[in-house]
């Protein structure tokens, strides 16, 4: 008797679950691609500050504290200042916000990522600087991260996960990758003190507030005549994936990234029609790069440090490209060289998501030295590296004879020598790096390698 | 009940091991975990006398009932308690001495000096996940973070280097009677400490002590989590 009453609900409730779920993905389809006409106004006016913001608040700013004193905020006046500049040049005229205070900085992180913290502090990491190419791109990045700000998603978002229970989630999903460099400095930090932010920098904040920093992004960067559409390209400047990592950070999640690229493009709709001479300004490479070029060499160690020696190599081409016969050279040297027995690209089998996930386990259970080895043991791994070791001499060669030769080729010629076995070459060339470098940091390192050298093989 | 008894049976057996589990755990407040020494030191080639210890990274988080909370003032607090506690420990014990941290570590001196014990540090949080997947492998001396250690330009008489992390939590008062209702992870510090050749980068000794209990306050427990830590360590003569 009962089994007959029950029987009608479950259809009921089958048939009501087979029409939300055929009519649901459209309805959200509609609503992700629906082109939007207005955004709402730059300031969440209604916005009022509760116990458990402040709280918040509080712990942010212990992490700006952190960042300055463990060595990862970039101290680069000249690029706080640009940095700076075109912060100031996208907040809205006269906007005053309760406990924000503005800072624009650069963060010593080889990972791309941007993220904003509640308080007005904006870093950009040097790994995303270095992939960039012109300053409109750059101010398409603040500009998204200061309405984060403006509109208070940090604190929204706060409230939001703290009715979901979504935190404890993510944490557990971050601690899959921490403690190790696989997620990036800037991540590792902000895992130790404040877990809440890790929604937005690693996943991002909801699609409805990315959205909306996105199209008030553009709006931002029109007023501060910078090209709109450069928020576009911008997008797909980091849609490539060189180092076939796993975990997907916000500004390099293929998927997000292109369902980004689909409603941008229908924002912008006329609105990048209208080109003034300082929006074209604005799109010069050659500018962005000499301003960046220092900052971006510094990336290129970064890169190297972190074992991201594909990056390595792809950042120091672009400095070559830009300002061949100089410092450059020796960087692209580095790039090589370090680089041993890796493929330059990886292939598109390399690219597929079980490879990446093979990858990172193999990643977790060797070092690189034992990597690399095991690369060496194979007729591919052999002629990479005799390629990229002859590259490597090569340009060491063309970074000295230079007009400004840079004494650390000599240390990169020997280093070179020394992997090779070439005893003596790689003795003399460290000398001659300590006669040229006289207050080298490093010279007791490199004395005690010449010692080595210099005594009989045993 | 040809049917319940076994699910019964089954569910009494499951909540009877957990009762146990945590039973065992908080009783030993404590936990002594395995110590792995680099062969240079097993066998006594290598006498650790002088160590600096870099800024410990130790996070812990509040758990409530709404999901984890950052503890920012706390975590750097305990981290400094850490350092302060391993050096008490480690020359009360082993009479090795701690030297005065480089200034770039604590964030004075010039850029370049703060960028290189940075990086330094970063190198040891790449190492770390290998390390942890095969411990004992240190003794087959098969980690190093390479020789750039040297870059650091210590005193001469450092022996070796100090690394600490550690995560860790603790629980508001409504986590801490569901814990004890539903069960779950109770309060708890777990540290990582790697020593490091200061002339070779190589990894010397590395241990993970765990305390269980309040990790801001349980003082006692993490001095002797600490000891445990470091008992197989050679204690040096003093003449």
């Amino acid at each position: 008797m009962s089994n007959l009453k029950v029987r009608p609900l479950i259809v009921v409730a089958l048939c009501s679950c087979i029409a939300l779920t055929s009519v649901a993905p459209a309805a959200l389809a509609q609503k992700k691609t629906a082109p939007v006409e207005a955004t709402p106004p730059p300031v969440r006016e209604e916005f009022k500050f509760g116990k458990v913001d402040v709280e918040v608040l509080e712990q942010v700013n212990l992490l700006d504290r952190r960042f300055e004193r463990d060595g990862i905020v970039l101290e680069d006046e000249a690029t706080n200042a640009y940095l700076f500049r075109i912060g100031h040049a996208l907040i809205p005229a006269g906007l005053t916000l309760e406990n924000v205070s503005w800072k624009f900085r650069a963060l010593r992180d080889p990972q791309p990522n941007a993220f904003a913290l509640p308080n007005g502090s904006i870093y950009v990491t040097t790994g995303l600087l270095s992939l960039i190419d012109n300053e409109s791109q750059l101010a398409a990045i603040i500009a998204h991260e200061l309405t984060h700000v403006m509109r208070r998603h940090t604190y929204v978002q706060n409230r939001s996960n703290r009715k979901k229970f979504l935190t404890m989630n993510i944490m557990a999903a971050v601690g899959a990758y921490a403690p190790g460099g696989i997620v990036g400095v800037a991540i590792q930090a902000i895992t130790m003190i404040a877990p809440f932010i890790i929604v937005a920098t690693i996943f991002g904040y909801s699609r409805d507030l990315e959205r909306e920093a996105d199209l008030k992004g553009i709006d931002m960067m029109i007023s501060a005549e910078y090209s709109p559409e450069e928020m576009v390209n911008v997008m797909k400047v980091l849609d490539r994936d060189i180092e076939g990592e796993n975990i997907r950070l916000f500004y390099n999640d293929h998927p997000a990234l292109r369902e980004r690229i689909t409603y941008l493009s229908s924002y912008l709709g006329g609105r990048a029609d209208k080109v003034t001479p300082q929006m074209e300004l604005n799109r010069e490479k050659a500018a962005y790069f000499r301003t960046l070029e220092s900052l971006m060499r510094h990336d290129v160690q970064l890169q190297i440090n972190g074992g991201r020696f594909r990056s390595a190599l792809y950042i120091a081409q672009r400095l070559v490209d830009f300002h061949p016969d100089s410092e450059n050279l020796f960087w692209l040297a580095e790039a090589y060289r370090t680089l041993g027995p890796r493929a330059p690209q990886l292939t598109e089998k390399e690219l597929t998501n079980s490879a990446k996930k093979d990858a990172a386990k193999k990643h977790e259970k060797r070092t690189d030295e034992e990597m690399e080895r095991e690369l060496l043991a194979t007729a591919a791994g052999q002629e990479n590296w005799k390629a990229h070791q002859q590259k490597a001499e090569e340009l060491y060669q063309r970074a000295l004879s230079a007009d400004s030769p840079v004494a650390v080729a000599h240390r990169g010629l020997g280093m070179l020598y020394e992997k090779l076995d070439r005893r003596a070459d790689a003795a003399t060339e460290y000398e001659k790096y300590l006669e040229m470098a006289a207050t080298a940091t490093d010279r007791e390192r490199i004395q005690r390698h010449i010692e080595n050298l210099r005594r009989p093989p045993q | 009940m040809t049917v319940t008894g076994p699910i019964v049976l089954s569910k009494f057996r499951k909540s009877s091991i957990t009762f146990i589990a945590v039973l065992i755990i908080t009783s030993a407040p404590a936990i002594a975990r395995a110590q792995f020494l680099h062969p240079k030191i097993s066998k006594k080639e290598t006498t650790i006398r002088n160590v600096i210890i870099l800024p410990a990274k130790v996070s812990v988080v509040r758990d409530s009932m709404k999901g984890p909370e950052g503890m920012a003032a706390e975590s750097e607090d305990l981290s400094g308690r850490v350092e302060k506690m391993l050096a008490e420990v480690l020359d009360k014990e082993k009479h090795v001495k701690t030297l005065n941290t480089p200034a770039a570590a604590t964030g004075e001196g010039d850029a370049q000096q703060k960028y290189s014990v940075a990086d330094f540090q970063t190198k040891f949080d790449d190492l770390l996940p290998r390390i942890m997947k095969k411990r004992s492998d240190v003794k087959k001396a098969r980690f190093t973070i390479g020789d750039e250690v040297l870059n650091l330009n210590l005193d001469k008489s450092v022996d070796a280097v100090v690394f600490i992390r550690g995560q860790g939590q603790k629980l508001t008062g409504g986590k801490t009677a569901f814990v004890f209702l539903v069960g779950g992870a109770p309060a708890y510090l777990r540290m990582q400490i790697g020593v490091i050749d200061a002339r070779t980068g190589e990894v010397l000794l590395y241990t993970d002590p765990m305390l269980v209990g309040d990790p801001t306050t349980a003082i006692d427990r993490l001095r002797k989590a600490l000891e445990k830590a470091f008992k197989k360590l050679p204690v040096v003569s003093v003449q």
